[in-house]
């Protein structure tokens, strides 16, 4: 033991480490299975009492690909000749024929839709600057300008995929940016396809709404508090639940969390009868003088207030001409996610149609980040009386029914460039370019590959692709103990740690497990098991030739050595090579297949070493069969 | 337990009969493919529409395709999907987004009314995806078939290197005939290339090259203690040395996809028979292919150089 202490040491903190980061999937697990047997109020129960354990073990589980789990998943790409349709300004008959024959062109070709534009406009001795730019602009100029909107519009159609399916509510989204036009939209247990389909695609909407004043919002706000006071709140009607905790912590500072004695649970507990709302959304400020109209909500709360601001009796309540918005991103303070909610006037003063022009700076005096916001003649006229009648007042910068901003309006803005203040950072600022111009430059994007898994053949194939690796991985255990006895019994212990090994480090790195990657788990025991069968047989031979036990285990390990390494080495790179040129499935199997490759070479010829060292120090006899 | 003892088998006296063998076996597959009418690409590579169907009980498919024949989508395919009562329907037109996934989700739905459909899966890919797909997977294999020459050719020698990959392109192509046969030959059976495939295929690669370099790997240890011996000799030395090793992994590895394959379910059924015809011609190739091709190059090569001092006399040669 001792000349191996250090690697054994090492093995432990690897296999502690391991069950700590299985354990999340461990936990989901056994809650889930708890849930399922519980009905009703009693599930309802058990989700408010477990919440945050809940959402932290889905966090750090092991992932399940849609193939296991069922949903969909969209592949959209940017329409770029639509999107060069759309930019152009001044279209007559020259431009229609010469796009159409484009588009002829690009159902063909693999070549870039721009370079065919730019040919096709050669060809027919049209000027890009006619259509894209003024007159006397540089050719080359408005074709760089022109390089860079396409290049940017994916950055566009992200932002408001990504906006729309957060509005929408999915768990565990995935949106990816793939290559320079493509954006891949994972959705697990989603089914309805139409209603995502319709999500997705559509242009933005861009709206700037005055936000009702304080003072109003407060009056309304309160009467639904007393509204609803005493009324019990539909817990079933979502599925997002409070916790006790978590309601304490939306007092955002207020309350000390730290001691949270009885006492104050009773208090809580009469507070969320009395003030139903306030518990639920909360002012963030107790005196109220200076209040700035909105109200903070944690994640999990916002259906249920949305469920109350939708009921007929408090409807009943709103003036007119009042609506609310969400904040599109969420806050956070102490760990918690927070979402503003704002309340605006129904009717927008102005669309995103009207900007012409929008980019995040920073300007030289400050040094702080700013945006830079040009509108057309037509906005611009707008924006100066709207501006002029609401100083000092707040104006909801809205895409797709989520607030991005609320600047409040300075002084009266006539020319129509307005400049945008106030941002944390450089990348608000970037983000807020971004809404802006996707409200005045579409970013029109296609569905090019969509499939959805129904989630009964992702659990037909969760279960026979279990079954056969359950089945696969006990024959090869039992034949390795029957073949080489005490040896085989060790190297299944290597296995089993392999695998342990293998789901830790796909947990740690969020990996997603697909059935392919089962696949590729089951053909890492192979090499594991390879791994182990070379170096018994090796044994086998050195102790023939007369060598003691321990003399042919050494001879046995360093002989068998440079063939396990060669051998793995070569499969390792055809995983590297098919994780990087693979794309959904087969990414997958690579995964696994080179996380497992490394195990498993550090199980055969570090772990089981180990053991036989430890034994024969002990002066024990193994046999290999 | 001991499955094998000692043995003392001639492997590389009779390469020349292993080398016929492998070939007609290549040529019997090749010819295959044309003759059953090309590959059976999968949507991933060809671009299309494709939804499975449940279906109440098995519905005829002659009716089916009548179905799509008036829905507009001729030629279009249709089979069982893993049980009788669940059906694949395939069109290579993918349309809009999805007006062809609708088109056809109406149609079932009409015709189809009392056998209860219900949709399992939907997938639609452009055909301009295909083709980069079909790209993408020409590209992985062209590269990890380079990655492993030079690999191989860097622990070992140049011609090590090529006779790993060529013995690599014999699995390949013995694996996609004996695909093509099974798959024009058994109703039962439908595999196809997609994109799962080509990782059974690059799994394939991997396992044989593990196999090859175990073998080579051996046959370099063998060099440095027996230096006189003859490659011919040395090889055969190795093969029988590593004989048991061979077997024992290769068998057990064949086990396990042998469950993979009866019961992995249909998706993954495709991937496992790859696999299972891999396993088999990996540890063939290793041996009758990987080694025999470097004996037959050493000996070529070392044959020209003892030619060229034993027989001096100059030789007229043909100049075209």
């Amino acid at each position: 033991m001792k000349k191996n202490r250090g690697k054994f040491v090492f093995i432990l903190i690897t296999v502690a480490l391991s069950f700590y980061f299985l354990y999340p999937t461990y936990k989901d697990y056994k809650l889930t299975k708890e849930l399922r047997l519980l009905t009703g109020a009693d599930s309802v129960k058990f989700l408010e009492e477990h919440d945050a354990e809940i959402r932290d073990a889905k966090g750090r589980r092991i992932k399940l690909g849609l193939d296991l789990q069922g949903g969909m998943r969209v592949v959209l790409e940017v329409n770029v000749l639509k999107l060069l349709e759309d930019l152009a300004k001044n279209k007559d008959d020259n431009f229609t024929s010469a796009m159409a024959e484009v588009k002829g062109e690009a159902a063909v070709s693999d070549l870039d839709v721009m370079d065919l534009l730019v040919k096709k406009f050669q060809e027919k001795e049209l000027r890009l600057s006619r259509y894209y730019g003024a007159i006397r602009d540089n050719e080359s100029d408005v074709e760089i300008k022109l390089r860079d909107e396409t290049t940017n519009a994916i950055d566009r159609a992200m932002e408001i995929v990504r906006n729309r399916v957060d509005q929408y509510g999915v768990s565990e989204p995935s949106i990816q940016k793939q290559g320079g036009r493509r954006i891949i939209v994972e959705l697990p247990g989603v089914t309805k396809e139409a209603e995502v389909r319709q999500l997705l695609q559509g242009t933005a909407l861009l709206e700037f709404k005055l936000l009702i004043e304080p003072e109003i919002a407060a009056k309304v706000y309160e009467a639904v508090d007393k509204t609803m006071a005493g009324k019990p709140l539909n817990d079933s009607a979502s599925a997002d639940t409070t916790t006790k905790t978590a309601a304490a912590d939306t007092t955002m500072g207020d309350t000390s969390l730290a001691s949270l004695t009885q006492d104050q649970a009773k208090q809580e507990e009469q507070a969320k009868k009395d003030h139903p709302f306030f518990f639920l959304a909360n002012t963030a400020n107790t005196s109220g003088e200076n209040w700035n109209g909105q109200l903070y909500t944690l994640e999990e709360n916002r259906g249920k207030v949305n469920e109350i601001l939708a009921r007929p009796e408090i409807q009943r309540l709103l003036p007119a001409d009042m609506s609310f918005v969400w904040s599109a991103k969420p806050a956070f303070n102490e760990g918690k996610k927070f979402y503003t909610l704002f309340a605006v006037k129904k009717t927008a003063e102005l669309t995103g149609g009207v900007i012409v022009k929008a980019t995040a700076t920073i300007d030289p005096t400050y040094n702080s980040p700013v945006v830079d916001m040009e509108m057309n003649s037509e906005g611009s006229k707008a924006w100066a009386r709207i501006t002029g009648a609401n100083v000092k007042k707040r104006i909801a910068i809205i895409m797709d029914n989520a607030c991005f901003s609320a600047p409040t309006v300075i002084s009266k803005i006539t020319g129509g460039r307005s400049q945008i203040t106030g941002m944390e950072n450089v990348e608000e600022a970037k983000l807020l370019e971004i809404v802006l111009k996707a409200g005045a430059l579409p970013a029109p994007v296609d569905i090019i590959q969509q499939a959805s898994v129904g989630a009964s053949l992702g659990e037909d194939s969760i279960r026979k692709g279990v079954i056969s690796s359950l089945l696969a991985f006990g024959l090869t255990i039992l034949f390795m103990i029957v073949y080489y006895r005490t040896g085989g019994a060790m190297a299944d212990v290597a296995l089993l740690l392999n695998l342990l090994f293998t789901l830790a480090v796909l947990a740690g790195f969020q990996g997603t497990l697909t059935l392919p990657g089962i696949a590729g788990i089951i053909l890492t025991m192979a090499v594991a098991v390879d791994a182990n069968v070379l170096i018994y047989e090796r044994i086998r031979e050195e102790s023939i030739t007369g060598k003691t036990l321990s003399a042919s285990i050494d001879a046995g390990f360093s002989k068998a050595f440079t063939a396990i390494f060669d051998s793995n080495l070569t499969t390792f790179i055809t995983g590297v090579i098919l994780y990087n040129f693979g794309t959904g499935p087969v990414k997958g199997f690579a995964l696994t297949l080179m996380v497992g490759i490394v195990a498993s070479m550090f199980s055969a010829i570090v772990i089981t070493r180990v053991i036989f060292d430890s034994m024969v120090e002990r002066g024990k006899t193994i046999n290999f069969g | 337990m001991r499955f094998f003892q000692k043995t003392y088998i001639d492997f590389m006296g009779r390469r020349k009969m292993w080398y016929a063998f492998s070939l007609s076996i290549i040529a019997i597959g090749m010819i295959s493919i044309p003759l059953k009418g090309g590959l059976d690409f999968g949507l991933d590579f060809t671009g299309g529409t494709e939804i499975v169907a449940q279906f109440s009980s098995a519905p005829d498919a002659g009716e089916v395709r009548a179905m799509m024949d008036k829905a507009g989508f001729l030629k279009s395919e249709i089979k069982t999907f893993g049980e009788p009562t669940r059906l694949l329907i395939r069109t290579q037109t993918a349309g809009e987004g999805t007006v062809v996934g609708d088109k056809i989700r109406a149609a079932l739905l009409e015709t189809f009314k009392d056998l209860n459909p219900r949709i399992l899966e939907e997938e639609k890919i452009g055909a301009k995806v295909g083709a980069e797909l079909r790209r993408d997977a020409f590209f992985a294999i062209v590269f990890s078939l380079f990655a492993i020459l030079m690999y191989v050719a860097f622990r070992f020698k140049f011609i090590y290197g090529v006779g790993a990959v060529v013995a690599l392109f014999h699995d390949v192509l013995v694996t996609l005939g004996m695909i093509s046969i099974i798959d024009g030959v058994s109703p039962f059976l439908n595999f196809e290339i997609d994109q799962n495939m080509i990782a059974a295929f690059l799994t394939l690669v991997g396992l044989s090259v593990n196999d090859t370099v175990v073998i080579f790997d051996r046959i370099r240890e063998n060099q440095k203690i027996h230096r006189s011996m003859g490659l011919g000799e040395l090889m055969n030395k190795s093969l029988n040395e590593t004989l048991s090793r061979t077997l024992i992994t290769n068998g057990t590895i064949f086990a396990v996809i042998m469950v993979l394959f009866f019961w992995g379910g249909e998706v993954n059924r495709g991937f496992a028979f790859a696999l299972l015809i891999g396993s088999i011609t990996g540890t063939y190739s290793s041996i009758y292919v990987a080694s025999a091709i470097v004996l037959d190059f050493t000996n070529r090569k070392s044959s020209r150089k003892t030619s060229a001092v034993t027989t001096g006399t100059p030789e007229y040669e043909a100049v075209k």
